[in-house]
């Protein structure tokens, strides 16, 4: 039975507790990206760091697995104001571009369903990266080999549940079996709908052969950077072969026009002769 | 369309080199395949020339593509399973085809140059040349030329196979158009070949400079239903050096004046002296417009 996480982010506050339990968990570095070593001063200093939002990591990367996303919302006038959070990591797609596009069989899934990069097996030929519709996927150049959330592999196959479910304060992250988690999603949108949240759904059910790691939003998934409709890319592999073959063959009519001169056989036949 | 897909961080100058010089050879290996099924003893010089450049420029690749990788030392991951050593081959990642198709096409371009070799009495080592000969080279060649086709069209359908907004929103063009590219800058270093080796002056000329027109004509349909397809995404080719290379470099340098070129040369042809010249200038802005167009699409999807 796959294991997965619901994310409900109506009870999230924002804390990053979660960010900082699976940083220690797993045991990541800062991110180069966000450090500039100061010669002067002979210690990193902080670099590249947001500065307009309590968003202090901007998108996942290879040391950061976990983004929680601070989303503010005026009314016209301003009168009215809501502060939206989200705390995102890999979502373990039933049917994950990373996985499909990996050449070299690093990216498995395991018996609970998740998907996970065998360090020891890849390359960093870097084609999961793109080939990833979340933009979750990142090179270390620490490693040379990529990186995401494993959905604390080590931890679930030992009994345990995942990191950031268990740091988690309010219970916005609950990790379990994904039909239960399904089952306790639906009443809490049935609740929140109830409640005058007419915008509030789930996303995660149908997206990329469903999501094991899936979302209440109070808004459309755009607003919390999701895409709203999901093409996993390798489902547009059949038609762009095919056009590509097409291609080929198209080329291969203009040789056959353009060498195969009117009459040139029956001269070559009779210089042969 | 997700904008927050990250970006490979592919080097410009390893994988559009690759895309661009794999390119070439594919194009150079198919376009002699071709013209030796199709076209007889006529084109002789053309598929002997394809046969002899494919090679060299073949082997010129594998060092990039390993170049880019994060772990260089696992390149052979691609082709053996780390443990076990069974042959791995994923059907659903062009990257994993596209390494055992581009491992069939060098064997068998290293074929095709040795046959040259030994059939023009370059290399005689007569126990060799007996045990060859046996082997038919129109065989061999279809092979190689089928895989020529997908070295030089995988690169392409690799971009479009992915969420990054302008590569997917390309779909399904962009291996086309490189199949295309392929023919028409293989058809130019034939060209700069045979000049080098002066073996211009040969009946079949006519038929290869028709196909150099079509090819060239079959990459702009390509190249503007691509930019048509990508609609807002096609943004980053709008603007800045991308837009200066894909317009400039490809569209009208690599393709536009070598059309019109290849149009007046043979109708100024006896009046001038300095046509031969000219024809060399357009194989050269037709290889620098192959090379542009492969690093604008790479390019075009890496940026922010």
């Amino acid at each position: 039975m796959p294991k997965g996480m619901f994310v409900d982010t109506s009870i999230c506050t924002g804390c990053k507790a979660c960010q900082v339990a699976c940083k220690e968990w797993n045991a990541l570095p800062h991110e180069p990206g966000h450090f500039r070593y100061d010669l002067v001063e002979k210690r990193p200093i902080a670099v590249n760091f947001t500065g307009d939002s309590y968003d202090n990591t901007g998108a996942m990367s290879a040391t950061d697995w976990r983004h929680v996303r601070f989303i503010e919302q005026f009314s016209e006038d301003r009168s009215r104001a809501r502060w939206l959070f989200s705390s995102d990591s890999c979502k373990h797609c039933n049917d994950a571009g990373c996985l499909n596009a990996c050449p070299t069989g690093a990216i498995v899934r395991t018996d609970l369903g998740n998907v996970f990069i065998r360090q020891e097996v890849c390359i960093g030929c870097k084609y999961c990266i793109p080939s990833c519709p979340f933009g979750v996927i990142s090179l270390s150049e620490a490693t040379g080999t990529v990186h995401k959330c494993t959905l604390c592999n080590d931890r679930i196959h030992n009994g345990l549940g995942t990191a950031c479910a268990k740091a988690c304060p309010t219970g916005s992250i609950s990790f379990g079996e994904v039909a239960e988690l399904r089952k306790g999603a639906d009443k809490r949108l049935a609740q929140l709908k109830g409640l005058g949240y007419g915008e509030a759904n789930i996303y995660g059910y149908k997206e990329a052969g469903g999501l094991n790691v899936f979302y209440l939003f109070l808004d459309r998934p755009q607003v919390y950077g999701q895409p709203e409709t999901v093409m996993v890319p390798q489902q547009r592999l059949p038609v762009s072969s095919a056009v590509t073959i097409a291609g080929a063959l198209a080329l291969g009519g203009a040789a056959l026009v353009s060498f195969r001169e009117r009459g040139s056989r029956e001269k070559d036949e009779e210089v042969k002769k | 369309m997700n904008p927050e897909v990250h970006i490979p961080g592919w080097e410009w100058y390893y994988v559009a080199m690759y895309f661009f010089i794999g390119g070439v050879s594919a194009g150079a290996y198919f376009i002699g395949t071709l013209a030796e099924l199709f076209g007889g003893e006529r084109h002789r010089e053309i598929s002997s020339t394809g046969f002899y450049i494919a090679f060299p420029l073949i082997l010129l690749t594998p060092p990039l593509l390993i170049a880019d990788l994060g772990r260089p030392g696992r390149f052979w991951y691609l082709f053996f399973r780390a443990k076990g050593g069974f042959p791995f081959l994923n059907f659903q990642s062009p990257l994993s085809v596209g390494s055992w198709a581009l491992l069939l096409f060098g064997a068998m371009a290293f074929l095709s140059f040795l046959d040259n070799l030994v059939s023009e009495k370059k290399l005689q080592f007569a126990p060799f040349a007996k045990a060859y000969s046996r082997i038919p080279r129109k065989w061999y060649a279809v092979v190689g030329s089928t895989a020529g086709f997908f070295v030089a069209g995988y690169t392409g359908v690799l971009l479009n196979v992915t969420a990054r907004p302008i590569w997917a929103a390309t779909d399904p063009l962009v291996g086309a158009l490189f199949i295309a590219s392929g023919a028409s800058t293989g058809a130019a270093a034939i060209y700069l070949a045979m000049s080098w080796r002066k073996k211009l002056a040969y009946p079949g000329l006519s038929g290869f400079e028709l196909f150099e027109s079509l090819s060239k004509i079959i990459e702009l349909i390509l190249a503007v239903g691509v930019v048509v397809l990508a609609g807002r995404y096609a943004a980053p080719l709008m603007r800045g050096t991308i837009a200066v290379m894909f317009w400039g470099g490809t569209v009208l340098l690599g393709i536009l004046i070598p059309l019109a070129a290849g149009w007046y040369i043979p109708r100024a042809a006896g009046r001038r002296t300095s046509l031969a010249n000219l024809a060399t200038v357009m194989a050269i802005l037709v290889l620098l417009g192959g090379a542009l167009l492969r690093i604008s699409l790479l390019q075009a999807g890496q940026v922010q």
